[in-house]
């Protein structure tokens, strides 16, 4: 097994009164154990054209039902650029230059009507995104030639 | 206008060869803009011991009346229970599509565009009492 953190720190000294500081720390475990980390991960970083929604992360029997997490950073640096990030064509939303995401994704492949493949499609220019998947397993196609 | 950041860390130094260590600042500006965001819910505490599907946020009303399609918002959620043996947690959703499971301890930020029936719900896994502390910032 493998230990992955993810740490989040929210902060703020003009947003409310108060200063805000938030700061949480989990660790990527497998789903249904105690605290077993994941152990696989894979990282990409890509260029995103404008004008078609595209699979980012596909679904896949392997992914299903269990602890995946996936991270999402627009790397563009022109405010008025933006991504939309959906799942079966329903937008989560609107990652903007700088913006990231960080959710547990359990790729739900049991309805046959729910795609759960990750979509991301590019607004105004096009976009440079990196993105990570820590997962549970990965559906292995064999050669045509083996 | 006010400055919020969201920062990020990945770190491993075993999940790979060389070690993992992703940072990332994000400042929460409104949609296209460079100008903070102004508004917050502040952080909520939401606690079920339903199994059923549950509204989180009511997209359109309430906290939620100005979050829409068109402007920039952010969702904090944390399952604040302890993880236990890994077996309980709480599915989260947009409408009818399933994003993910929060186990106890596990968060997340994500963008969201609101809208009438963009509502964000959970469903726990059983009955189990079970707490989420959740934030939204929104223009």
């Amino acid at each position: 097994m493998a230990t992955t953190t993810a740490t989040l720190t929210l902060a703020s000294s003009d947003l409310l009164t108060d200063n805000l500081s938030l700061s949480s720390t989990m660790n990527l475990n497998k789903g249904g154990t105690t605290a077993t980390g994941l152990e696989q991960m894979n990282y990409h970083r890509a260029i995103i054209p404008t004008g078609t929604n595209f699979d980012l992360i596909p679904e896949s029997d392997a992914l299903k039902d269990n602890s995946n997490y996936v991270y999402i950073v627009n790397k563009n640096t022109d405010v008025t650029d933006y991504v939309t990030i959906s799942i079966n064509n329903e937008i989560i939303g609107k990652l903007y230059a700088g913006d990231w995401a960080f959710f547990p994704w359990s790729c739900d492949v049991s309805a046959a009507s729910n795609d759960s493949t990750i979509e991301i499609q590019a607004y105004t220019h096009e976009a440079v995104v990196e993105y990570a998947l820590f997962h549970i397993g990965e559906t292995l196609v064999t050669a045509t030639d083996s | 206008m006010a400055t919020t950041t969201a920062t990020i860390t990945l770190a491993s130094t075993d999940i790979a060869d060389n070690a993992l260590n992703i940072s990332n600042t994000a400042t929460f500006y409104t949609a296209g803009t460079d100008t903070g965001i102004t508004e917050t819910t502040g952080l909520a505490r939401k606690k079920t011991n339903s199994g059923s599907n549950t509204v989180l946020l009511d997209s359109g009303a309430g906290v939620a009346a100005d979050v829409t399609a068109d402007k920039s918002a952010k969702v904090y959620i944390k399952n604040i229970n302890d993880r236990g043996d890994g077996t309980k947690y709480v599915t989260i959703l947009l409408t009818a599509v399933e994003i993910g499971r929060l186990y106890g301890g596990d968060w997340m930020l994500i963008p969201w565009a609101g809208g009438s029936g963009k509502d964000i719900e959970f469903t726990a896994s059983d009955t189990t009492e079970t707490t989420l502390e959740y934030a939204v910032f929104y223009e």
